[in-house]
This record gives structure tokens, C-alpha cells and sequence, in this order.
């Protein structure tokens, strides 16, 4: 697919991913200038979703390196086959003429590759997903610098590997920690907030189109105050929406009312202490009141 | 690229590096290039791509917006910015000028900087008099023989009250006067920034904590949240990093490889434990430290909704631990009352060795070779070398302690106490928010 802000704009829209011009044209500027798209923002606005929608419109691999705290280059560049490198060794133990032995070792038939080496050595442009990159060390975040700058890596015994189709790459970060200016640097940045009331409309619509669009409506509306509310942590994702708006359906309800509101706000508020914010500041009648307005 | 346009962006990065947001040369090259893709004659598209490449946090995209909404405006828009701001360079002057008219001793001019007669000129009538009236009357009591040294004895009690005065009106003015950068556009323009920018929440970050409003206190709130949430994720990340340094377990990788003939197919290892420090905090309520105490609680209260191994004091006359109202779930505000309601000190005078001698016989138990002790406070306190002493005795149990300075790290110099703890503790500022940011990505407890 020819990469033009229409062609972008026409994918997101065939797999559902409900976007504005903001998202659309960064992700059209990164891809043109070869650039990481750093994304961040609270968990569940659809941040790796629009990895995955990528290597969806682009037909092309997904390849995801999940980070967590401890994760190192072991894990997410290459390992050696440790036990293949012993068994070669038993064999050759029987075979006089060994000369070679060594250099076959470190040859890439031992080579086990981990998502970043995948991703560069992949004969088709994929797509590179570095999910929650905050939760790693800054060791490691500096060791990825190499790799989204020039696109290569380094093994000592194989020597530069230089990618033969530059990946798409994203990167999501939920901001538990403040991100390198190195890194921030080589990226290009897209903050992704929560949708707006039209804009959650739209997406209950291309995910869930059963629901009557007077539900719709109250369900997004209900789920921007309680957005809005500081004393709620955790706010409640996308995804929880949706969860919402099929257990309202599932309920046959055409429209909220304080009673379902407490039957089900345990959907999109997940803690005990949430639901007593919740309970405290807003409360089922005004939600309800308020989404009806 | 059309030249214009190229120079336009490069002036335009110039201008928010000046506002502080961080641009680095590379962006600035990137910026170019993308504008080559993009149809620049789109505003909203210009825009965003701009914004995409020189924005790299969520706190500078207001600023960004604006800056970009008054470099790119419409000729008469940066006609209207010029005139307004040729009039409020005026209007400042002519301010100046009616000031140097009021301070005048014997009909000569008091020497007093640019910002303290424009400090003068927004004081309200009564101020004004105030002064005007104590200038009068030196000057009908004075004596000839002391007649030099009066003039300047005068403009230090001027100074003085100049500088009392700006010390309650800090919300309503405004000192920030900046350095020109030669080029008028752009003065204009970050003139207007100052009077009109959108305040993000780094301003808050800056603010004495004492100052800041109660109006801000829901965002101070959060963001201390946010930080307390960040030093959390580095105590543990700290740890688990050791987990790198593996040990080799020869026991356990033996055993496993025996049905291998002996050849090591699979290795073992030995991986510390994780362990979070043991932290001790002690707070200072006393009476001038209740602002702080109250956003600093707000604090620990975050890093114990993540963190369980912290036991909280508060002192003032005496010591009070408080860490059982800190359970999960607890709401902050009740706490908060809870916590005020129930102590006997809140709002006292100021005795840390006493509260110390407290910590040292009630509290041994917790002081231990693992232990860090955190203690924040102004320094301000009866006693010092008897706290000296306290401190010196508990260091010794402890594996470090640690103090975070209310006082502005300015007046440091001149506070006796600051200095005499200074030599034996470790000592960081905590006078704003951004203090406390400080201290979550520093190093301080390693």
C-alpha cells in the first residue's frame, strides 16, 4: 500500500480504529521520515491497538516485544543456542578434522533471534511493537538507541547487522516513568487522551453497531464524567466502554437508569475504592441524570 | 524548500527553546524534511506535524499551541500584538517614571533597581502613602550631621517594605522581565506568552509549596501522586537491577545436568531477592511547615498506597507516628483529619531533639542497619546542638539519613541550623514541587 494520509485514513477506518487528523498524520510523518512514533497516554486509549491496526492495513507482521522491569538484550535481541553449541561440540568430539568447529558455532545456525532481531532481519517490512518501554530500565532504553536511530544492531561475533527493511516501529508508553530525551529525541510523538464524547460515539458504533443510538450516546456521555472525575484512578479504557455498552445490550437495555447503573458500574470501575469515589462524588442517579440530559 | 519558510521555522524553534521547551538540532532537521510531505498551506496539518516533531511531553503542547497561534497569526493579528505590546512598554515606563516621583528624599532620588519602583507602582494607594508618609517624616526629623548615611538607611527601610509587601502580593505581580533577544517579534511575542500562555502544570512544579493556591491543590495533588508513583518505580527498579548480576548455582545446575552425563546442557543461577528499602519519614507540622506537611503527607501517602514498608512520624514539640492511618484504600482527605483531629502537636513549636530522643528510646526496634530516615523540615528548631547530638547518636543504628530542606536552597547560607545539620546529613531542597522531582530521579538511596 502507497503511504498517503488517505490511504491511512481509508485503513483505520476498514478495521475500526476511530482516529482524528492528529493521529493520521503522525503516523503518516513517521512512516514517510522512517521514524519511531513514541505514543503515550493512560492505559486503554488505544495505544497498542494502533500497532496492531498497522500491521493490519499494511498486511505485514506483527513482531512485539513486550517490556517489563529486569527485560535485557538476552531477551530482546539474540541469545546463542547454548544447547545446540553443546551437542555440535559432542558430535565433532568423535569426528577427527574439527578445525572449523568454532566458527560454525557463532554462525547464525545457533542464533536464537528475539524480537528486535526478527524485526531487522525480517525479508518483509513488519511492524515493531516495543509495548510499555517505560517499564524497563534505562540500561536498556539506551541499548535501544542503536536500533532506532540506524536501524542496526551489533553482535559481537557476527558483527553490525544492518536491517534490510526498515520496520515500522511503535512504541507506548504509559508514563510511569519519564522517557530519555535520547529517546524521545529519535521518535516522533503522538499523545493519545481519552476520545471525546463524539468521538467514543463512534467507535461504540464500529465495535458494537447492534446498540440503539440513544445508549450509545448516554454511554459515552456517563463515561466522560466519570473520566473526568480526579479522585477515580483508574479511569475507565476504551475497551471497559465497550465491555459496557455489549453488557447493557446483552441486558436489553435501550437506555441507562440509576438501577443498572449500580448493577453494572463494577464494568467499567475495577477497584473497591473507584466504585466508592465513584459513589461519593458522582453517584448512579446523577451519572444517570447526566447521561440523559 | 522555499527559504522564507525554512528561516520562519528555524526562528520559530529559536522562540520555543525560549519558552523552554527542549529542541534539539536534529528536530529541527526533521521538521524540514517532514514539512516536504506535508501540504503546509493546511494550517491544522502544519500544525500537527510541527507539534508531533518539536513536542516530545504532554505538559508542552498547550504551551506549544499557543506559541504556535501568535508566531503563525494572520498579519493583523502581529499588527494588534505590536501595538499592544509598544503600549505596555509605555504604560510600564510611565509606572516607573510616577514612581521615581514619589521616592525622592530632600528631592533626590532614592537608588532603587527598575523592578523596585515598578514593585511601587503596583502597590494600592495606601501603600503608597504608607511610604510616601514615613519618607516625609525622615525627612523632617533629620539631623544634619548624620544627613549621608540617612538617605541610604531610608532606601534599605524602602526596600524592605518593598520587599514584605511583594511577599503577600506574589499572585498579583508580575516581576518576570526578560532579557531581549534582539529581535522584536519575538520580545512581543514571549511578552505575550507571559501574560496570556495557558498555565501548564509545570508552573506548579516551581511554586514554593507554601504559595501554592488552594484553587491549584487538586493539580499539586496529582502530580505529587505522579511523583510519589515515580520514586516508587525506582526503588523497586534499583533492586531488581541487581537481579542482572547472577550467581552461577553449581549445586542445582549439577543435579539438573546428571541426566546429561555430566555436560552443563542447562545452567542454574541464584537470583537475589528483591528488597525494597525500610523507610522511617519524619515530618515536620510545626506551626510555619503546615503547608508543606499537608502535600508532603500527600506524598507519602502515595508511596504507601505502593509501598508497605514505611513507617510515618510527624513532630513539632514531641514525635507522633502516624503510619496505621495509612491503609490501602483510606481516602486522603478523612485521613488527613483523622490525622489532625488525633494529634496533639500538629501546629506546635519546633523540638526535633526531643522528637529525636522520642524516636531513639520509644522507636528502637525500627532503627536498623537497612533502615533510611527521611526527615523533613525547615531546620528551623529549639536546640541545635542538642539535635546535633540526637542525630549523630541515630546515625549511627541507621544505614543513612537523609534530609529534605523546606528552606530555599538560597537562604541555606544564612540559616545557622541548615548549615550545622548540613555537615553530618545529607541535605536536598524540598521547597517545590519540582524539588521533589528532583529527589525521585536522584540517586539518594544508594
Amino acid at each position: 500500500m502507497e503511504i498517503t494520509m488517505e490511504n491511512i485514513r481509508n485503513g483505520f477506518e476498514e478495521v475500526g480504529y476511530i482516529s482524528d487528523p492528529e493521529v493520521i498524520v503522525t503516523v503518516y510523518l513517521a512512516l514517510k521520515l522512517q521514524k519511531p512514533i513514541l505514543i503515550e497516554g493512560e492505559p486503554g486509549v488505544g495505544k497498542t491497538e494502533l500497532g496492531k491496526v498497522l500491521s493490519q492495513i499494511f498486511h505485514t507482521d506483527l513482531i512485539r516485544l513486550q517490556c517489563y522491569e529486569g527485560l535485557d538484550e538476552n531477551k530482546a535481541l539474540y541469545e546463542w543456542n547454548y544447547q545446540k553449541q553443546l551437542l555440535k561440540i559432542q558430535i565433532m568430539k568423535e569426528t577427527p578434522s574439527c578445525d572449523h568447529v568454532e566458527d560454525d558455532l557463532f554462525s547464525r545456525e545457533y542464533l536464537l533471534e528475539r524480537p528486535l532481531l526478527k524485526a531487522i532481519q525480517s525479508e518483509k517490512k513488519p511492524v515493531l511493537l516495543i509495548d510499555e518501554v517505560d517499564k524497563t530500565d534505562e540500561e536498556f532504553e539506551a541499548f535501544l538507541f542503536e536500533l532506532l536511530s540506524d536501524f542496526q544492531v551489533s553482535v559481537p561475533e557476527l558483527g553490525t547487522l544492518i536491517a534490510e527493511k526498515i520496520p515500522m516501529v511503535v512504541l507506548t508508553s504509559n508514563n510511569e516513568r519519564e522517557l530519555s530525551d535520547g529517546l524521545k529525541r529519535r521518535c516522533i510523538y503522538l499523545f493519545l487522551d481519552f476520545p471525546t464524547v463524539e468521538r467514543e460515539v463512534a467507535i461504540i458504533k464500529a465495535k458494537v453497531p447492534e446498540i440503539t443510538d440513544k445508549l450509545t450516546r448516554q454511554i459515552a456521555k456517563a463515561v466522560n464524567l466519570i473520566r473526568q472525575n480526579t479522585e477515580i484512578k483508574k479511569k475507565p479504557s476504551i475497551a471497559e466502554t465497550l465491555d459496557w455498552a455489549r453488557a447493557l445490550l446483552t441486558l436489553n437495555e435501550d437506555g441507562l437508569s440509576e438501577k443498572v447503573v449500580k448493577q453494572t458500574i463494577n464494568i467499567l470501575l475495577k477497584t473497591k475504592t473507584d466504585i466508592e469515589s465513584f459513589n461519593k462524588q458522582i453517584g448512579a442517579a446523577a451519572l444517570d441524570e447526566f447521561a440523559r440530559s | 524548500m522555499d527559504k522564507t519558510l525554512e528561516a520562519n521555522i528555524v526562528r520559530f524553534t529559536h522562540l520555543l527553546r525560549l519558552t523552554g521547551i527542549k529542541v534539539g538540532s536534529g528536530e529541527v532537521i526533521d521538521a524540514l524534511n517532514a514539512l516536504t510531505f506535508i501540504d503546509f498551506s493546511d494550517r491544522e496539518q502544519f500544525k500537527i506535524a510541527l507539534r508531533s516533531i518539536l513536542v516530545k511531553r504532554k505538559g508542552e503542547r498547550d504551551i506549544f499551541d499557543h506559541t504556535f497561534d501568535l508566531y503563525f497569526a494572520p498579519l493583523e493579528e502581529r499588527e494588534r500584538q505590536q501595538i499592544e505590546h509598544q503600549m505596555r512598554q509605555k504604560q510600564k515606563q510611565q509606572q516607573i517614571e510616577e514612581a521615581e516621583q514619589d521616592l525622592t528624599f530632600e528631592e533626590e532620588k532614592l537608588e532603587l533597581s527598575e523592578e523596585e519602583k515598578y514593585l511601587y507602582s503596583q502597590m494600592d494607594q495606601e501603600d503608597k502613602s504608607k511610604i510616601k508618609e514615613y519618607i516625609k517624616k525622615a525627612e523632617e526629623g533629620k539631623s544634619r550631621i548624620w544627613e549621608p548615611t540617612v538617605k541610604s538607611l531610608i532606601e534599605n527601610v524602602v526596600k524592605g517594605a518593598l520587599r514584605k509587601w511583594l511577599h503577600s502580593h506574589q499572585d498579583q505581580v508580575d516581576l518576570k522581565d526578560r532579557v531581549s533577544t534582539g529581535d522584536e517579534q519575538l520580545d512581543y511575542i514571549l511578552e505575550d506568552l507571559d501574560h496570556s500562555a495557558p498555565s501548564r502544570d509545570e508552573s506548579l512544579m516551581y511554586e514554593d509549596m507554601q504559595h501554592i493556591k488552594d484553587k491549584d491543590l487538586p493539580k499539586a495533588n496529582l502530580l505529587i501522586r505522579r511523583l510519589a508513583k515515580h520514586l516508587v518505580t525506582r526503588i523497586s527498579r534499583r533492586y531488581k537491577r541487581s537481579r542482572r548480576h547472577q550467581l552461577l548455582d553449581l549445586r542445582r545446575t549439577i543435579r539438573d545436568n546428571i541426566r546429561y552425563g555430566g555436560t552443563m546442557f542447562k545452567l542454574k543461577y541464584r537470583s537475589k531477592r528483591i528488597q525494597k528499602p525500610k523507610l522511617i519519614l519524619i515530618c515536620d507540622v510545626s506551626g510555619s511547615m503546615a503547608r508543606y506537611a499537608s502535600l508532603v503527607l500527600q506524598f507519602i501517602y502515595g508511596i504507601h498506597s505502593v509501598l508497605g514498608q514505611i513507617e510515618s512520624f510527624i513532630f513539632s514539640d514531641d514525635l507522633e507516628k502516624i503510619s496505621h492511618h495509612f491503609h490501602p484504600g483510606s481516602d486522603f482527605n478523612q485521613l488527613m483529619v483523622d490525622i489532625m483531629n488525633e494529634s496533639r502537636i500538629w501546629g506546635g513549636g519546633t523540638r526535633l531533639h526531643k522528637s529525636l530522643s522520642t524516636l531513639r528510646t520509644n522507636y528502637s526496634t525500627l532503627l536498623t542497619s537497612d533502615a533510611y530516615i527521611i526527615i523533613l523540615s525547615d531546620t528551623k528548631t529549639e536546640a541545635i546542638d542538642d539535635t546535633l547530638q540526637e542525630l549523630q547518636a541515630i546515625k549511627k543504628s541507621v544505614k543513612d539519613i537523609l534530609w529534605l530542606n523546606t528552606l530555599p536552597e538560597q537562604e541555606w547560607e544564612k540559616s545557622k541550623s541548615t548549615k550545622t545539620f548540613q555537615a553530618l546529613i545529607k541535605m536536598y531542597p524540598c521547597n517545590t514541587l519540582n524539588d521533589i522531582e528532583k529527589i525521585t530521579h536522584s540517586k539518594i538511596f544508594n
